[in-house]
């Protein structure tokens, strides 16, 4: 282990590097950047355990800011992490020696609407890129956390797909030039940007190292500080600003006339994964994703009556639930997608809307009939097109975490779907710790446009972070989905995906503990080349354990630092 | 001995009182920062995307609704945090202004980050961490029944001379309404005219009006949004002596400030009174064609919504009820809980007055109703912290700016002569009046 090495000096430097107000030391400010994973659980973290307390926090203006912090880190050999919207555990420090960098005063956002280019610091949300870039006739890819989420840390730090793929590419397909302060707080510009030809393209003729910067999950802050990144925008054929009716909260988009929002009624799993292979043959989505069913089969429609009325609670959810018409449509929703077709003209519009209900009728799908109300269907219009309801993610219990994740592939995931529905159903059954919604609670986009198959399913465990008993119960369930998901050969469940990232008390894996299970992956030589990145990157290995590395086995008892 | 755990406690029954009735919000805050920014779907701009005073001018989470509640799960769960240091700069630099509530109402049905906000900030004066300033203000309320510093009660009812309104607060003369000036506009020499200018005017319309006269004082309410809870209650508890000697007349007030006391925090300690503000009693006037306004008044305006007329001007309503979990383990109450979530606020008056005045061209900026930006007066920041009060203030002038209009109109003294003077980004102030000078050049 390091030694403790932050001290008053360290502290002292800081606060010449951005000034008194922008760093601190008090507990109060410090033990505000701990994750508490249980309460807002989602995704890949420890549970019920907070991360480490920074020594500091660090609020840097500027990219010279954040290369001469990283530059002090780096003498003082003090660990940090930069986060910029700090929705899920992968964002905060691993160690004691360390502390955090919070990129809420980098918040800019520019477009250059001919090129078709967003600019975007690390604290401009996918919210207000997206509100610039409509404003040009032109929308951005949002990832399926939402758009209160930092566009810079979906594109630079972690996967970054969501509805929008389909249309617009996941997160790795859209990153172009960015600017970035290395570990060892040298600054480096990619793509065209380094070669001064601003930020066109991501590759040549300037440096190239999107793969080791983001790859296809994203580096999770370990490959220091990015303060720019530009990403690609695409065409939207709507109003400069999405106009919103309605009383706060249920808010409805307003006369998008050439936007059209479906859900579709399938038979089965078989005509639900045929059919994302003709939407995806076709492209013609603008969005696609199966949303709602994340609160649960038997609880969906129920909790739409609720968001699109204001004066509605979930206390009427039990009398909803027994309503005819509602259980009728959770009934033929039991096998959904919800689908946003856009036109860029008339005829787009009725080409599109003319193929879609031919892939329904070929796989003998319909669609929802409550779905075509004029309310629901603007508020799934506003919903999807600005995802900015992802608290909705907690609402019912205020914790959730996903799990399953069955497989990218819509034909391997399928046939399983039901019988993963039925082991949640049993346990909500069994067990009184997580929401009791249905078994199946299912939700994902269907594709990226780069390939077809960027599938992301995920069932919602429902539970709440005031109650223990619901924590651990939770925790329970989502090892035994991971059981299931072994004996099936289908890798690691979903609420484990960062369970060798971080250690179940919070902090960072040593590279020993590292080395002990990554020697026994299948592929453990890409382990062994990360770690020589790292090494040529991160000497002093300053940014925590969310970077995969094996100690190439020429090593393994010698350098283990 | 082990200290039981903040888990094993029992459910609240009825709204929460005290810090520790907050704590399974705490626990239940989902860092979604629905707190830091105007709900999402409102947002126009990245430049005027924000919500919050605090965590916009200090940037640490710890500012934000959401660093609130973990710093209160820090001070009830393990100790870790005490009041003291940065963790009482936050809890006072609060405006009060609810932005964070509407956000998190949006999404969430259980969580009421406002009333927490204040839980904190009652707290740290129970153990007498309250800022030097805010003391003066309480002990002033106490003494002179008024939060402005260095006024006098003796003083307070110079502003009504010559008005010739009734004094009701003897019990000889009756009114349909008192009219309840507030301390600005009881005080401060401009805004005088002001209130004289409103009582006119309703007069003019053939409102039935008095006042309470000597009997006539500080609602209060900012005392209970500073966390001085004794203070305040004493002082709602005073007036509700005087009103029921004066026959319990409907209030007219043209301060959003005590509008909000009391339609809101007087209802909460179950002192029932009637309240309407002025330019609410003013758009009706209008409808009904007692009062008309004839006068062209050429000028484009942007209206400034008074956090406390506005999202926060919502009627209270009780409730006793407490939480029931269903479907194992969705979280919910029983009954129904009421949900302030700024749907039903006074927004539409203002305007409608507005929209009546012969040339008046109102645009409107990014962030209004409930999703208004705060004045910078909340809270008692306006008293201790004047450099945040300020810059609250700037940016709301600089988002005025930037619909071109040549005035900031509101209806709130507070607002008025928190932004008057006030420069933008741009180091330019802009004219800021009240509805009633609008109305009463269009007379
Ligand atoms: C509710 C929820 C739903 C989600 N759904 C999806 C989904 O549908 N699709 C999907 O792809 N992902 C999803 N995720 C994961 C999500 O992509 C990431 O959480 C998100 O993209 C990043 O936002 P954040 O607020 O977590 O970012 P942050 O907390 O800011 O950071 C995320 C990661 O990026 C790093 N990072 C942030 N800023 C910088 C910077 N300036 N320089 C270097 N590194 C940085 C951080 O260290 C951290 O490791 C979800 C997460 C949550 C909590
Ligand atoms: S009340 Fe206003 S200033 Fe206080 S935390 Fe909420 S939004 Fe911020
Ligand atoms: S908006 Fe509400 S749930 Fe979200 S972080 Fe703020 S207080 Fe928590």
């Amino acid at each position: 282990m390091k030694n403790i090495t932050y001290n008053k000096d360290f502290y002292r430097a800081l606060q010449d590097i951005v000034g008194e107000r922008n760093v601190s030391e008090d507990p109060a400010v410090t033990e505000n950047y701990r994750c508490i994973t249980a309460q807002s659980s989602a995704h890949y973290g420890p549970y019920d355990t907070r991360t480490p307390k920074p020594q500091a926090v660090v609020l840097p203006g500027s990219t010279e800011e954040v290369q001469q912090i990283v530059r002090l880190c780096n003498k003082y050999k003090v660990d940090f992490k930069a986060a910029s919207t700090f929705w899920a555990a992968m964002g905060f420090i691993g160690s004691d020696n360390a502390i955090q960098l919070d990129m809420i005063r980098m918040d800019n956002v520019e477009i250059d609407a001919k090129n078709m280019i967003a600019v975007c610091e690390p604290f401009a949300i996918g919210g207000t890129v997206q509100v610039e870039a409509m404003k040009n006739g032109l929308n951005c890819n949002i990832a399926g956390v939402g758009c209160s989420s930092s566009t810079l840390a979906g594109s630079a730090g972690w996967v970054g797909f969501g509805p929008s793929s389909i249309f617009m590419g996941i997160a790795s397909e859209n990153l172009l030039g960015a600017e970035w302060v290395l570990p060892d707080g040298e600054i480096i510009r990619t793509g065209t940007l380094g070669s001064d030809g601003e930020w066109f393209c991501g590759e040549g003729p300037g440096p190239s190292p999107r793969a080791i910067f983001r790859g296809w999950t994203g580096t999770a802050g370990t490959m220091g500080v990015c303060t720019r990144i530009a990403i690609r925008l695409h065409p939207w054929p709507g109003p400069k600003w999405i106009p919103v009716r309605g009383t706060a909260p249920a808010y409805f988009a307003d006369g998008l006339d050439n936007v059209r929002a479906y859900t579709v009624c399938y038979p089965d799993w078989d005509a639900y994964a045929e059919s994302f292979r003709l939407f995806y043959e076709a492209d013609i989505c603008y969005l696609a994703h199966r949303q709602f069913n994340m609160f649960g089969r038997d609880i969906k429609t129920a909790m739409v009556e609720i968001f699109t009325h204001p004066e509605k609670q979930f206390c009427d959810l039990p009398e909803l639930m027994e309503d005819p018409y509602i259980k009728e449509q959770n009934e033929q929703m039991k096998v959904d997608v919800q689908i946003v077709l856009a036109g860029f003209t008339e005829r787009d519009l009725d080409y599109k809307e003319k193929a879609f209900d031919e892939i329904l009728r070929q796989v003998g799908a319909h669609k929802s009939e409550y779905y075509l109300q004029q309310d629901i269907e603007d508020f799934v219009k506003l919903y999807l097109l600005r995802l900015a309801r992802k608290n909705y993610n907690y609402t019912l219990c205020s914790s959730y975490e996903g799990n399953f994740g069955l497989s990218p592939n819509v034909f391997v995931a399928a046939p399983l779907m039901e019988e993963a529905a039925a082991l949640k159903r049993e346990w909500e059954q069994t067990h009184t710790g997580v929401a009791a919604v249905g078994g199946d609670s299912d939700m994902g986009s269907v594709s990226g446009i780069g390939g077809g198959g960027t599938t992301g399913w995920e069932f919602f465990v429902h539970f709440d972070g005031f109650d223990k008993e619901s924590i651990y119960d939770s925790c329970a369930h989502i090892d035994r989905t991971q059981e299931w998901m072994t004996e099936k050969g289908l890798g690691a469940d979903f609420g484990r995906w960062n369970a060798d990232v971080r250690q179940p008390n919070g902090y960072n894996y040593t590279q020993e503990q590292h080395d002990s299970f990554y020697s026994k992956i299948p592929q453990p030589a890409l382990a062994e080349y990360q770690w020589k990145i790292r090494e040529a990157f991160n000497p002093n290995r300053l940014t925590g354990s969310y970077y995969k590395t094996l100690t190439p086995k020429e090593f393994r008892d010698g350098d283990n630092k | 001995m082990a200290k039981k755990s903040m888990f094993d406690m029992t459910p609240v029954k009825g709204y929460e009182k005290k810090l520790e009735d907050f704590f399974p919000m705490e626990r239940r805050c989902s860092n979604c920062l629905g707190c830091k920014f105007v709900p999402f779907e409102k947002i126009k701009s990245n430049r005027f995307g924000r919500n919050c005073p605090s965590v916009w001018h200090y940037n640490f989470n710890l500012y934000s609704a959401r660093g609130r509640f973990q710093l209160g799960q820090n001070i009830l769960e393990d100790g870790s945090v005490r009041f003291e240091g940065q963790a009482l700069d936050a809890i006072f630099n609060c405006q009060a202004c609810g932005a964070c509530d509407v956000g998190c109402k949006v999404t969430r049905f259980n969580l009421e980050p406002l009333a927490h906000n204040i839980a904190l900030k009652e707290r740290a004066v129970e153990k007498g961490k309250a800022p030097d300033a805010l003391n003066a203000v309480a002990a002033q309320l106490a003494k002179q029944k008024t939060m402005l510093p260095g006024a006098k009660k003796a003083d307070r009812g110079a502003w009504a001379s010559g008005l010739k309104l009734k004094d009701i607060s003897v019990g000889k003369e009756t009114a349909e309404y008192a009219f309840f000036p507030g301390c600005q506009y009881a005080y401060d020499k401009d805004l005088q005219k002001k209130a004289k200018s409103y009582v006119s005017v309703l007069k003019k319309a053939g409102v039935d009006l008095g006042w309470f006269g000597k009997g006539d004082m500080c609602c209060g309410g900012r005392a209970g949004q500073m966390g001085f809870r004794k203070e305040f209650e004493a002082q709602a508890q005073a007036n509700a002596v005087v009103w029921k000697k004066a026959g319990a007349p409907k209030i007219v007030t043209p301060c959003s400030d005590c509008y909000y006391a009391l339609k809101r925090q007087y209802a909460m300690l179950g002192i029932e009174v009637e309240v309407v503000h002025a330019v609410e009693l003013i758009a009706e006037l209008i409808k009904s064609g007692k009062l008309k306004l004839k006068k062209a008044v050429d000028l484009s305006i942007t209206y400034h919504d008074p956090c406390r007329l506005g999202r926060l001007g919502e009627p209270f309503e009780p409730w006793d009820g407490t939480e029931k979990k269903i479907l194992n383990q969705v979280h919910t109450w029983t009954p129904a809980r009421p949900r302030y979530a700024g749907t039903y606020g006074i927004y539409d008056a203002p305007r409608d007055v507005l929209a009546a005045i012969p040339g008046l061209r109102l645009v409107e900026m990014e962030r209004v109703r409930e999703n208004s930006w705060c004045c910078g007066a909340g809270g008692g920041c306006s008293v201790f912290n004047p450099e945040f009060s300020d810059a609250v203030a700037s940016e709301r002038v600089t988002e005025a700016q930037a619909t071109g209009a040549e005035a900031i109109v509101t209806a709130c003294p507070w607002c008025e002569k928190n932004l008057s003077g006030v420069t933008s980004e741009n180091g330019t102030a802009m004219p800021v009046v009240d509805v009633i000078d609008l109305v009463a050049k269009a007379l």
